[in-house]
């Protein structure tokens, strides 16, 4: 998994929340350290912020979507809010599922695994379709 | 010359007498010297006697001179013709010697006579003379006259304005009771002095009985009265009425009677021509100088509630007994401005008296009246009648009324550009004469200047109060533009120039929607129905220059027009966003902490996973970090709070500010994330500053976290230190994202916050800036920056040095 966000605290949970669901996580602070890894690595899954320093996470998702190696990793946006007009423009960027800040990290997890495998199971423009999954704020759940 | 009458008959008997009697001497005179003696005495006796006493004294002289001294002595026969010759001639001579005498005697008696009536026109003359009112020449007239002619009663009888009445204005002698009907007859009636005054002829009669026979409708038997004497009073060929004489005895009228009579009546005549002359031209003058006066006191000033006042009291008592001047209220209700009369008192009486009859603005006649008809009222005579029509049934105030006495009223209302704004009434009661067309022309001159003086005071107080108007809403920061009906533009005051971008000389008197820029927008939102108001609503209104200006709008009708009122919004709108977006970013930079703790916290409380030390560790360490930067967070707007408030407490103690500066860079490098390098250059000869050091180390630890931020590529952060005259110098250069310059300024601004764009999603509450240069300038330092966009920024902060 690579998380990309500028913001530690929010790295740090995804990680420790992660690896505890024993997945392997890596860490890019910035947009341009996300495009490398992402290349580099090959992550299953990218949570990526939108609102980074250098290169934002918008840019990070269409120099991905271009890109032949790496245009099928699914991405899940990591935000903070959302207009209608992000909410469209990350659906024509392929956007696989949606984490509202501040989430409920406990719930990350079951999320990006449902993601994984259902990519993995070659049904990633279904999911598209059907309508990626949401975590939303906990204090919005109710 | 009684008693010379007497001499002379006694010179008549007695001279002749003793003449004879000198026959008796021894050698008695001779026949001529008797007869020169005889003559002597006849002379003697018609100088003094006069003819009668001369012709006795002839007879007397010629039988003596006959019979004592003609020879033969003692004979009436005379010896011979000669001598009878003698005696008749000297019966002639002493004839015609009488006749002489005779003749020197009326001659004397006419002089006298003529002295005598002299002087009763003399004291007549002086009596008119001396008189100074109408009356006392009219009595002047009677009374001397009636000893003049030598009359019993006398009276005087003038022809009133209308000319169709005589008036008894004077009398001396009549007893009362004769004159009950008489004071006032008609001219063209059958009386003897209508007659006189109609035929310029005066009537003579001896007796009462010649007078019933000429006037036979006339005759009282019970009155006393014989001779009567009636002359017209004649000035300049014009009858002015009749002057009648009543003598105690039947009198024969001579030629030098009826001359006196005529004298006396042109006298009079001329008296009562001269005193009306008088009286007419002292009042004349009087109203000149009233008119005059009234003049100046009305053009004196402007407060003309206290002129009328003046100019009320001005007319008593000369013009009027009773002045008062009432005016017409805004609503239309008529009010008594002033009122005066000589007696103080009375003047206090008839306020009260003002306020239990408030007038009724219907009643038929009066002050009412006069201001609702704009005609003025004349009642040269006031009636019994008109006083018991007037009173309206009540009969306190017909008591009251009565009481007054009053005699004559004109009411004039006090008209200006066609409207009403009060009366002046001015009263005469039965101690002043009668008001004639005169004095009603004085009053509407009056009337007509007070309200043209009432009218300016009132146009000027009002344009003063516009200018009062005009001058306050020059100040004031709200525009106001004032329509009329027609949509024309009234007045525009500075505010809305500068809110409209419009030239007040170049819209005044064109329509708002044709003359000023985004007028119909305004009409569109703000335009209220008739009478109503509308509004406030805010508007963008787009300048000139392509500005947009957010404005706020009410409009109201007031009948005449629409007044609008704008305010320019536009900072208000601006700070409003501003605080709004600071909401956000605050909200946002709460959660963003908030999340990450509340995060931290839930995967630490999970029962499902068990984490190891390290992990454990790492989520503790990040809670007690992100709990920091909401407390740092935190402390910012609280203290925002305080510095708005000024209550934040700073301390002015000495300090050195290079260990200061370097206590910044250690606790900075702390945290210091990779890539930046910071570096710290201090001179160390820099003396103590006079300060709050708790406060300085928060903005410089702000600048050098803010040099980090925007440094997002990395790159050196540089703290200088060194002395700048009296202050000393401290500069956190960056070489990150930059500020464009014309964002210098406002970056100090509270919650201003430049472009997404040019932050590169850089977070901060807006506050940061603002709260260092507040701390700076209230340690008396000062903060700015240097920097251009895309190379880095240094921000320099000079604090005093310590005394």
């Amino acid at each position: 998994m690579l998380v990309a966000d500028d913001e530690p605290p929010i790295r740090l949970l995804c990680q420790v929340n992660l690896a505890v669901a024993g997945m392997d996580v890596i860490q890019a602070a910035d947009g341009e350290e996300a495009i490398r890894l992402a290349r580099s690595a090959s992550p299953d899954l990218i949570l990526l912020d939108l609102m980074m320093p250098r290169v934002d996470g918008w840019t990070v998702a269409e120099e991905l979507s271009s890109d032949e190696q790496t245009r099928d990793i699914p991405i899940v946006f990591l935000t903070a809010r959302t207009t209608p007009n992000d909410r469209r423009r990350a659906e024509k960027l392929g956007a696989l599922g949606y984490v509202l800040k501040p989430f409920d990290p406990v719930r990350l997890a079951p999320l990006v695994t449902e993601v994984v495998e259902r990519c993995a199971r070659g049904e990633a423009d279904a999911l598209r379709q059907e309508r990626p999954p949401e975590l939303w704020p906990a204090d919005l759940e109710a | 010359m009684r008693s010379s009458t007497a001499l002379g008959w006694a010179a008549a008997f007695l001279a002749p007498a003793a003449i004879s009697s000198l026959d008796a001497l021894s050698n008695p005179p001779s026949y001529q010297l008797a007869g020169f003696l005889y003559l002597l005495a006849v002379s003697l006796a018609a100088y003094l006697g006069g003819f009668a006493a001369g012709l006795v004294a002839t007879v007397l002289a010629t039988l003596g001179l006959d019979f004592f001294f003609t020879p033969p002595r003692y004979d009436f026969i005379p010896a011979n013709g000669d001598q009878g010759a003698g005696v008749a001639l000297f019966f002639v001579v002493a004839i015609l010697i009488a006749q002489l005498f005779e003749r020197r005697r009326q001659v004397q008696r006419q002089a006298e006579a003529a002295s005598a009536r002299a002087n009763r026109l003399q004291a007549v003359t002086a009596r008119l003379a001396e008189a100074v009112t109408p009356q006392q020449v009219l009595d002047a007239i009677v009374t001397e006259g009636v000893e003049a002619a030598e009359a019993r009663a006398g009276a005087i009888g003038l022809l009133t304005s209308d000319g169709e009445t005589i008036e008894i204005v004077a009398q001396r002698g009549y007893e009362r009771n004769i004159l009950v009907g008489w004071e006032a007859f008609p001219l063209a009636g059958d009386t003897p002095m209508a007659k006189a005054i109609r035929d310029d002829t005066p009537f003579f009669f001896r007796s009462s009985a010649e007078r019933d026979a000429a006037f036979p409708n006339l005759t009282r038997p019970d009155v006393p009265s014989h001779a009567v004497a009636i002359l017209p009073l004649v000035v300049e060929g014009r009858a002015i009425g009749g002057i009648a004489f009543t003598f105690p005895t039947e009198v024969e009228f001579d030629a030098e009677r009826r001359a006196l009579k005529a004298t006396l009546a042109q006298q009079a005549a001329q008296a009562i021509d001269r005193v009306r002359l008088y009286v007419a031209e002292r009042a004349l003058r009087q109203r000149m100088t009233f008119l005059a006066d009234a003049s100046e006191l009305l053009g004196s000033s402007l407060d003309y509630e206290s002129t009328l006042a003046q100019l009320a009291r001005l007319a008593v008592p000369e013009m009027a007994t009773w002045c008062s001047i009432d005016m017409v209220g805004p609503d239309g209700s008529i009010e008594r401005l002033a009122v005066a009369h000589e007696d103080p008192d009375r003047v206090a009486w008839a306020e009260t008296l003002g306020t239990d009859y408030p007038p009724d603005p219907d009643q038929p006649m009066g002050v009412p009246n006069v201001i609702r008809t704009m005609t003025a009222e004349f009642v040269p005579d006031i009636t019994d009648d008109l006083l018991v029509e007037g009173v309206q049934g009540d009969e306190r105030l017909l008591e009251i009324v009565r009481e007054l006495g009053l005699r004559s009223a004109i009411t004039v209302p006090l008209i200006a550009r066609g409207r009403a704004l009060g009366a002046l009434s001015l009263i005469r009661d039965e101690t002043a004469p009668r008001y004639t067309e005169l004095d009603l022309d004085l009053a509407s001159e009056l009337a007509r200047r007070a309200a043209s003086a009432v009218d300016n005071a009132i146009l000027y107080r009002e344009a003063e109060r516009r200018g009062d108007a005009s001058r306050a809403l020059a100040h004031v920061d709200d525009g106001v533009v004032l329509l009329d009906e027609e949509g024309a533009v009234v007045s525009v005051n500075p505010a809305a120039e500068r809110i409209l971008s419009v030239d007040s000389a170049a819209v005044v008197g064109e329509t708002a929607l044709g003359s000023i820029r985004g007028w119909s927008e305004i009409e569109d939102n703000a335009r209220p129905s008739q009478g109503e108001a509308r509004g406030p609503v805010t508007l963008p209104l787009v300048q000139s220059d392509g500005a947009e200006r957010w404005v706020s709008v009410s409009g109201v009708d007031f009948g005449d027009g629409v007044v609008y009122a704008l305010r320019d919004v536009t900072a208000e709108r601006l700070l409003e966003r501003t605080r709004s977006d600071f909401v956000a970013t605050a909200s946002h930079e709460l959660r963003t902490p908030l999340s990450a703790v509340l995060g931290a916290v839930k995967t630490l409380r999970r029962e499902d996973v068990a984490f190891d030390a390290e992990q454990r560790e790492m989520l503790m360490s990040m809670i007690e970090s992100e709990a920091e930067r909401l407390a740092g967070i935190v402390g910012q707007i609280l203290l925002t709070g305080q510095l708005d408030a000024g209550r934040l407490p700073l301390e002015h103690e000495r300090f050195d500010p290079v260990e200061l500066t370097k206590s910044v860079v250690d606790s900075a490098e702390l945290h210091l994330p990779s890539g930046i390098e910071l570096r710290v250059e201090a001179d160390e000869n820099v003396p103590a500053v006079s300060g709050d050091p708790n406060q300085l180390r928060q903005v410089l630890s702000n600048l050098v976290d803010n040099a980090i931020k925007y440094s997002p590529q990395g790159g050196d952060v540089e703290l200088r230190l060194n002395r700048n005259g009296q202050f000393a110098r401290i500069e956190v250069a960056d070489c990150g994202l930059g500020i464009p310059h014309d964002e210098h300024e406002r970056i100090f601004e509270k919650f201003y916050r430049l472009d997404p764009a040019l932050t590169r999603g850089v977070n901060g509450t807006g506050l940061g800036l603002y709260i260092s240069k507040e701390l700076v300038e209230r340690m008396n330092g000062r903060i700015s920056v240097d920097s251009e966009l895309g190379r880095g920024s240094t921000f320099v902060v000079e604090v005093p040095l310590a005394v």
